[in-house]
């Protein structure tokens, strides 16, 4: 065809469009993705025997928040990264502050705490399946984030990727933070970000996955 | 664009007319030999026409349009890449022929030499193609040199009636 008739033909096809189709995209991915880890978790491992006790304590919500907050900087970090010419901005440095803070905490409770417990803090009980279980627990976020963002256009898909993979392992880490009993932050600050950077890993490892025609 | 975005057909018309243009000296510049520099104009104009929704008001137009410009050209380098990966059976066919003559030169002169007795066989292989001196061949298998150096000859003579030619000259 000619370039000519295909610009008649494009132009003749022209429903308005809605702005903030992209911003619906993700959260429609991100969401059916987060539902199917949810029920994962549920079938799974089902939430904390203790859960009603546990919202009362500061740490629970400590875990919630460094998971969840991690998780929606990066949706907004991918919602930009989904279309042509994106600009990241400052907020890929805002992306690793979450990091930095529970590093911080993590390092203040580990150094006032008695020798003879640091042992605990460290592994608490489950470290060795923790990360596994939020990659398991990510990886529909992750199907959920893909599918969304190869609809739209991403030009820089191994960043888009990587996004897509650390926001599906931030929400997938706060699914997996109501099945996980774990109380001390410098268990948090290794093994939850560990599995966060696992999901983001395999993000950027399937960014082939997300181009488009 | 923004009228585009709100379904204006005229002015929309007349944005992808004028972008067709920038982009066809876009890739008249960077567009590789084996690729056709106006499949990708067409490509990047449905492109952004089906993707138009992710462009941001706010932006400016020809930024926009000419990342999808860039993405589109590493996609199609790396399908061409893919398809220069294809037809890879061909390309072993040039590799094949240099371990396979030899393996059959092996062969043949196997056969050949088959032909000579047992001890001429030996011989010639260690003086010819193992590189043993006279001397060291009459040690090895206990014979004087020069009886050496006739059955040698002899072998080579009646190679050389057999298949005619050869030129292995004797020393």
């Amino acid at each position: 065809m000619k370039t000519d008739e295909l610009i008649q033909t494009l132009s003749r096809d022209l429903p308005k469009v809605e702005p903030g189709v992209v911003a619906r995209r993700v959260t429609m991915g991100l969401g059916l993705g987060s539902l199917a880890s949810a029920a994962l978790m549920l079938a799974w491992l089902g939430p904390r025997p203790d859960l009603a006790q546990a919202v009362l304590t500061p740490m629970f919500w400590i875990k919630l928040g460094y998971a969840a907050i991690t998780g929606i900087i990066l949706a907004v970090l991918l919602t930009r990264l989904a279309k042509p010419a994106a600009k990241p901005g400052a907020l890929a440095g805002i992306s690793l502050a979450p990091f930095a803070i529970v590093a911080v905490i993590a390092t203040m409770g580990f150094i006032k705490a008695p020798p003879e417990l640091h042992r605990d803090l460290l592994m608490g009980h489950t470290s060795m399946i923790c990360p596994w279980r939020i990659l398991a627990i990510g990886l529909p976020v992750l199907l959920g984030a893909v599918w969304a963002t190869r609809s739209l256009a991403p030009t820089r898909l191994r960043f888009a990727g990587l996004a897509a993979g650390g926001c599906a392992g931030g929400i997938g880490a706060a699914i997996y933070a109501i099945a996980c009993n774990e109380a001390s932050a410098p268990f948090l600050a290794i093994w939850y970000t560990l599995g966060i950077v696992a999901v983001a890993t395999i993000g950027a490892l399937a960014s082939p996955l997300l181009r488009w025609r | 664009m923004l009228a585009g975005l709100a379904g204006e057909a005229e002015p929309y018309r007349q944005l992808l007319h004028e972008l067709s243009g920038l982009l066809r000296s876009f890739y008249g510049r960077r567009c590789p030999p084996g690729l056709d520099a106006e499949d990708l104009v067409q490509e990047t104009l449905i492109a952004v026409h089906t993707r138009r929704a992710t462009y941001d008001t706010g932006q400016p137009f020809t930024a926009w349009a000419f990342a999808i410009a860039r993405y589109k050209l590493i996609d199609a380098l790396r399908r061409g890449r893919s398809h220069l990966r294809a037809p890879s059976e061909e390309a072993d066919a040039l590799f094949v022929p240099a371990g396979a003559e030899a393996a059959m030169a092996a062969r043949d002169l196997e056969r050949v030499m088959s032909a000579l007795p047992p001890r001429t066989r030996d011989l010639i292989r260690d003086l010819k193609i193992e590189g043993l001196s006279t001397r060291e061949a009459a040690e090895k298998y206990g014979m004087s040199e020069s009886a050496v150096k006739v059955a040698v000859h002899r072998g080579l003579k009646s190679l050389g009636s057999k298949y005619g030619g050869i030129g292995l000259d004797e020393d």
